[in-house]
């Protein structure tokens, strides 16, 4: 598929379905994420392909909201290999995912070569955070699912 | 954070939220990276990213594995970025002398001569492509620095020709004629020392790769103050295994 920026993201298999921010980096080279409301809406990295594209394209999503409320990516964890994604592209195209596997890593330790490297085929990356310590507040962890294009 | 982002209409305000986000002056220009394969027999693994922001590039090279020590002390692996040739790793058929070990010079015609050194501190100009000192030691580390780019380099990474290569074998796995043979480099070194262990090409990222993870959970704030209680609205209790009562709440704005 060609470049064409993404519209909606849905994950039938565990009820998500949400519109697209496109956002960019901060000033320290991370990712700008979408807001802490419990209406917030996922995101597509602008600086990633776009989805269908070759190579890696990044969406994120909270884990969690404000007020205690359940975040846009809350049941990531639960998304199985073999279930489908599909993004809404502004083509009017349709790219569908398979996924191929979640991991967890520490936030510290982030793998960025394996999540965000080069790849010969078209995938997608959706990340979440993991690892809630009671103690500090703190989200330590991150979430990953790895997802290639429907052949 | 923009807190505005999360008012904003979806997608008919994306362009905005593009224009808010983002940021030029500290974004590199174009970043490449490598996931470095085996030669000659190496056990070891390594990936290097490198961001180019006008004359500077930014570099992280991870390197595990490889032999640890070297003459009772850590073994120095001189690593460097060649260019200027096929941009390519060179095949069993580079070994032309015909002792298993694909030498520096064997190499050459592959990834070409060196055009910058993964130097751990100080010079980083092919000068230093032989100082042991400024190796990399051990048989894992990472190297993380900046450094100012030269034309050299600058030109083999956008021709697609600079190739990442890190050098020093364990002398134990070469062939009888190989742990024999003196290095083609320098002279009172065996072969093993100098001869190139990983390699690849470095390649322009699909992406401008972001620093880190994502801070896609919303910070809780916590405390052990009961007195927290009569604020009410939007605290919540969980138990402690010892049967304390902690106090999440949720803060506005505070996204980590």
């Amino acid at each position: 598929m060609g470049a064409s920026a993404p519209v909606t993201l849905a994950i039938p298999s565990i009820g998500v379905r949400t519109d697209l921010l496109h956002l960019g980096l901060r000033e320290n080279g991370s990712l700008e994420v979408p807001g802490t409301g419990s209406d917030a809406p996922a995101s597509w990295y602008n600086g990633s392909p776009a989805p269908g594209e070759r190579g890696p394209s990044v969406m994120l999503g909270h884990v969690n909201a404000l007020g205690g409320a359940r975040g846009v990516f809350a049941d990531l964890r639960n998304l199985a290999p073999g279930s489908e994604i599909n993004v809404s592209r502004t083509d009017g195209s349709t790219a569908v995912f398979t996924v191929d596997r979640g991991a967890k890593y520490s936030k510290n330790q982030f793998p960025t070569l394996e999540v965000y490297g080069n790849t010969s085929g078209a995938e997608l990356r959706l990340i979440t955070c993991d690892g809630y310590d009671p103690a500090t507040g703190f989200f330590d962890d991150n979430y990953v699912i790895y997802a290639k294009l429907k052949a | 954070m923009k807190k505005t982002l999360r008012f904003m209409a979806v997608p008919t305000l994306a362009l905005a939220a593009i224009a808010l986000s983002g940021s030029p002056a500290m974004a590199a220009d174009q970043s490449y990276q490598s996931t470095l394969g085996q030669l000659n027999g190496s056990a070891g693994s390594g990936t290097i990213t490198l961001d180019v922001t006008g004359d500077q590039a930014h570099v992280v090279l991870k390197v595990s594995g490889m032999p640890a020590t070297f003459m009772d002390a850590p073994y120095p692996h001189v690593q460097h970025i060649h260019g200027g040739a096929q941009g390519v790793c060179p095949a069993p058929s580079a070994d032309k002398d015909g002792d298993k070990v694909i030498s520096t010079t064997e190499g050459a015609p592959s990834y070409g001569a060196i055009v910058t050194t993964l130097s751990t501190s100080g010079d980083t100009s092919p000068a230093a492509g032989l100082d042991l000192k400024v190796g990399g030691q051990g048989a894992s580390y990472t190297v993380d620095r900046t450094f100012e780019l030269n034309a050299e380099t600058k030109a083999a990474l956008k021709a697609g020709t600079a190739v990442v290569v890190v050098h020093g074998l364990d002398p134990a796995t070469l062939s009888a004629a190989g742990q024999a043979a003196k290095s083609d480099l320098a002279p009172t070194l065996p072969l093993a020392a100098t001869s190139p262990a990983l390699c690849g090409t470095l390649k322009a990222g699909q992406m401008k790769m972001p620093a880190g993870g994502a801070d896609t959970g919303v910070t809780q704030e916590t405390g052990t103050d009961t007195g927290a209680l009569a604020v009410g609205g939007g605290l919540a209790l969980i138990a402690l295994a010892g049967g304390a009562y902690v106090i999440r709440r949720r803060t506005a704005g505070a996204a980590a």
